[in-house]
């Protein structure tokens, strides 16, 4: 589990082991992230959407930067296995996010797998997609009758706190 | 047939003329309930026929559903019970057409028909049916609650909304009792009067009525005759709502939620003297009450409850008037009960 990234890097793991090797690491998560850039909403293990969670808002941070710019060209040809993602990531997720500076991803727990493994699984999206909303509206109603009852209690407190601060 | 009317006519006279005569309180609440049976009785027989009705449901997942049912005989209860248990136990009022309805009340023509619970997006309208339930409740306690030799008025049911913190229920008690000072005990024995009530899961039954069937259920009571003489020059069709629970009769001023067993938390928290009125000392009998879907944690219930004993101010006739048209959207319909049972 990763708490920080300087946490992390003091206790001498940079990055989880997964896959192969570290090659097979890296070709497993850009096809990922791939999958990701594609369909804006993909379901995968936990530990995996965690790691590729920070790739994707890398590739963001990239694109922003425009897709004249040499740097940003380079790491989207990386990333991407599918070539044509590239001018999606430019001309689409690249412009929704101009006004965001961070955090343009949002990862949600999943119940675990069914099969044998019953591995933890996540859903890892890009914001402002065009899909229903992961999470459903607030349950908790202003209008009911023990919320009206206490939302009573917490005025006349008020006024009480009020009435004491004026005497 | 002749000595038979004289004696009816002198009856009357006698049970008008009121206080000379003083029946016991059990006495009191049979005739009311006579009158009231007597009363549905005859509105049931204007249905000799069984005639169909078409109800369209607007619930959430059962858009436009249609039920056939009975004309003058089924109720939104009954409608309910076609459907799923969970409607059947937590529906607490109906809306007819986009009126408030209350869930025990006969239909009488094709309508569309939602239920309203406790737990909906927006249960204003539902609440205040309730609050005013558990006051009719508190109201239905206080009247069996004393000794027979001791005579309880219950005056006219202030309208309080629910963010004042209690409902209420104003009463005058026998001059015997005027130095009398409710202990905790007295109150703690008055929650327990109600939670068997509720416990027994009794149906208000709705009935509305003529003003002289209301006036001769009421005719031990000269307040109450005052207010349904009031009631029914306010309501436009003339008539006032007559609401029974086990076989206490009262009077309401809007529809009342489907049954006791709907309140869970119950307690009666204070009786406060309001001073001297038209008929006695005044008391106010204040309580605290939430339903069986949404009850409070120990810590928070004793919160509100604390609050609930303060005495809460209900502002005067006039200006009660204007506050429930004016603040309070859900009460302004409720005024008016859109009823159709008698033709």
């Amino acid at each position: 589990m990763r708490l920080t990234i300087q946490m992390l890097i003091s206790h001498g793991r940079v990055a989880r082991k997964m896959g192969l090797g570290p090659e097979s690491r890296i070709n497993m998560l850009r096809n990922i992230l791939t999958g990701l850039v594609r369909h804006e909403r993909i379901e995968t293990t936990r530990g995996r959407a965690d790691e590729v969670r920070f790739y994707a808002e890398k590739l963001i941070d990239y694109a922003k930067k425009g897709d004249t710019d040499e740097k940003a060209m380079k790491m989207a040809n990386f990333w991407l296995t599918e070539k044509d993602l590239i001018p999606k990531l430019f001309k689409v997720l690249a412009p929704r996010f101009e006004t965001q500076p961070k955090a343009y991803t949002r990862m949600a727990r999943i119940p675990n797998r069914e099969n044998l493994d019953k591995a933890a699984m996540a859903v890892l999206e890009y914001k402002g997609n065009p899909f229903p909303p992961l999470q459903t509206a607030k349950r908790d109603n202003e209008l009911t009758l023990i919320n009206q009852l206490l939302k009573g209690y917490r005025e006349e407190r008020a006024q009480q706190a009020a009435a004491k601060v004026e005497a | 047939m002749a000595c038979r009317t004289v004696c009816q006519l002198l009856q009357h006279r006698l049970a008008s003329s009121a206080a000379s005569v003083r029946l016991s309180a059990a006495d009191v609440r049979g005739q009311r309930s006579a009158v009231f049976s007597r009363e549905q009785a005859r509105q049931r027989s204007l249905y000799p026929r069984t005639e169909k009705i078409e109800v369209t449901l607007q619930i959430p997942g059962l858009q436009g559903t249609l039920l056939v049912m009975n004309k003058g005989v089924s109720t939104p209860h009954s409608c309910a019970r076609h459907l799923t248990e969970w409607y059947v136990t937590s529906s607490a009022l109906a809306l007819v057409d986009g009126k408030p309805w209350p869930l025990h009340q006969p239909l009488t023509q094709s309508c569309s028909l939602s239920l309203l619970t406790f737990k909906d997006s927006d249960p204003q309208m539902v609440n205040q049916a309730y609050w005013r339930s558990c006051a009719a409740l508190l109201g239905q306690v206080l009247q069996d609650a004393f000794k027979e030799d001791f005579s309880v008025e219950l005056l006219r049911v202030p309208e309080v909304l629910v963010t004042s913190g209690a409902f209420c229920c104003d009463v005058v008690l026998d001059p015997q009792l005027d130095a009398w000072n409710p202990s905790e005990e007295s109150l703690r024995s008055l929650t327990r009067g109600a939670q068997q009530l509720i416990h027994r899961d009794l149906p208000w039954e709705p009935l509305e009525v003529a003003p002289p069937v209301a006036l001769e259920a009421f005719s031990h009571s000269r307040c109450k005759q005052e207010e349904v003489e009031e009631k029914s020059a306010q309501s436009p069709k003339g008539t006032v709502m007559l609401y029974r629970c086990g076989d206490h009769v009262l009077l309401s001023g809007g529809p009342l939620v489907a049954r006791t067993g709907l309140c869970s938390q119950y307690e009666v928290t204070a009786i406060h003297p309001l001073g001297e009125g038209e008929w006695g000392l005044h008391r106010r009998a204040q309580g605290l009450s939430l339903p069986l879907q949404q009850q409070a944690h120990h810590t928070v219930w004793r919160k509100l409850r604390s609050r609930a004993e303060k005495l809460v101010e209900v502002p005067t006739a006039s200006a009660n008037e204007a506050i429930s048209d004016t603040l309070t959207p859900p009460s302004a319909p409720e005024q008016t009960p859109p009823h159709t049972a008698q033709q």
